[in-house]
């Protein structure tokens, strides 16, 4: 996929905004989902997973793809299968296994690997 | 990434150099308090414990994320590598002799990894308040 540098500034500016839509499937229905609905995706057993508040949507994204259309929103790489929503945390907690553990807002937990706090720290002007 | 790959691993590598230095020292001062030990060749097989530690880090290498049973699988199986190559190497070296000596070496090899998740715990631990400090602020900002 081709993508020319002013529809780049414009996708990074919507992501950033929130505005940015991606399509999420509850068995035969397709739902428009903000950006910044969402708390996590994740793939499991090669399907991709979104979870945002209260529900879960199947997506037609690989991890990768979402990773480049999520490019510049809160959204980032958090382990090798999962992308997160740092808005969506409400605090992280070291791990034994060397490493974090994020709370998110509506109760749920992800892991942060260590490779991926960085970015993290970075997203959040730490 | 390149960078933070880079920054870990140097951190990594100090961090265990420290640990294995502390050990020795405890375990001259306790066993062999006499001892004198040629700097240049002491330094350097330190520096070979290191990296050999380090190198065996590679059992936890997993295509999927561990799951934390597997991380203490893992864990125990780092351990028994860590004690099966720098055992032998350490009596090579002349670092033990007798039959209590490697109990006591083995001991600290046990106790060494140990530190070194404490380590790794506790820095974890400072980042984690460095993050949850500023989710904190800018859920305040957000506020006003």
């Amino acid at each position: 996929m081709r993508v020319t540098v002013a529809e780049w500034v414009l996708g990074v500016a919507e992501a950033a905004s929130g505005h940015r839509t991606i399509c999420g499937w509850q068995e035969d229905t397709m739902h428009r989902l903000k950006l910044a609905e969402v708390f996590y995706f994740e793939v499991v057993d090669d399907r991709s997973f979104l979870y945002t508040q209260a529900a879960v949507f199947e997506a037609k994204e690989k991890l990768y793809e979402f990773e480049r259309l999520c490019a510049g929103s809160t959204l980032f790489r958090c382990s090798k299968s999962m992308i997160l929503n740092a808005e969506k945390i409400d605090y992280v907690r070291p791990s034994l296994s060397g490493r974090f553990e994020a709370v998110l807002s509506n109760g749920e937990k992800a892991v942060v690997s260590r490779k991926y706090v960085a970015d993290l720290k970075r997203m959040l002007g730490v | 990434m390149l960078m933070n790959n880079i920054t870990l691993w140097v951190r990594r590598y100090v961090t265990v150099y420290g640990i294995i230095m502390l050990c020795t020292f405890f375990m001259c001062l306790l066993f062999n308090p006499t001892s004198e030990l040629p700097v240049v060749t002491f330094f350097g097989r330190i520096m070979v414990f290191t990296l050999i530690a380090l190198l065996s880090l590679a059992v936890y290498y997993s295509k999927d994320e561990l799951t934390v049973k597997a991380w203490w699988v893992r864990t125990a199986l780092h351990l028994l590598l860590l004690e099966a190559v720098l055992l032998p190497l350490a009596h090579f070296w002349g670092f033990w002799h007798g039959g209590t000596d490697i109990l006591v070496y083995a001991g600290f090899i046990l106790l060494a990894k140990a530190l070194w998740h404490l380590v790794d715990y506790g820095l974890n631990a400072k980042t984690a308040a460095q993050i949850n400090e500023r989710i904190r602020k800018n859920r305040l900002e957000k506020r006003t």
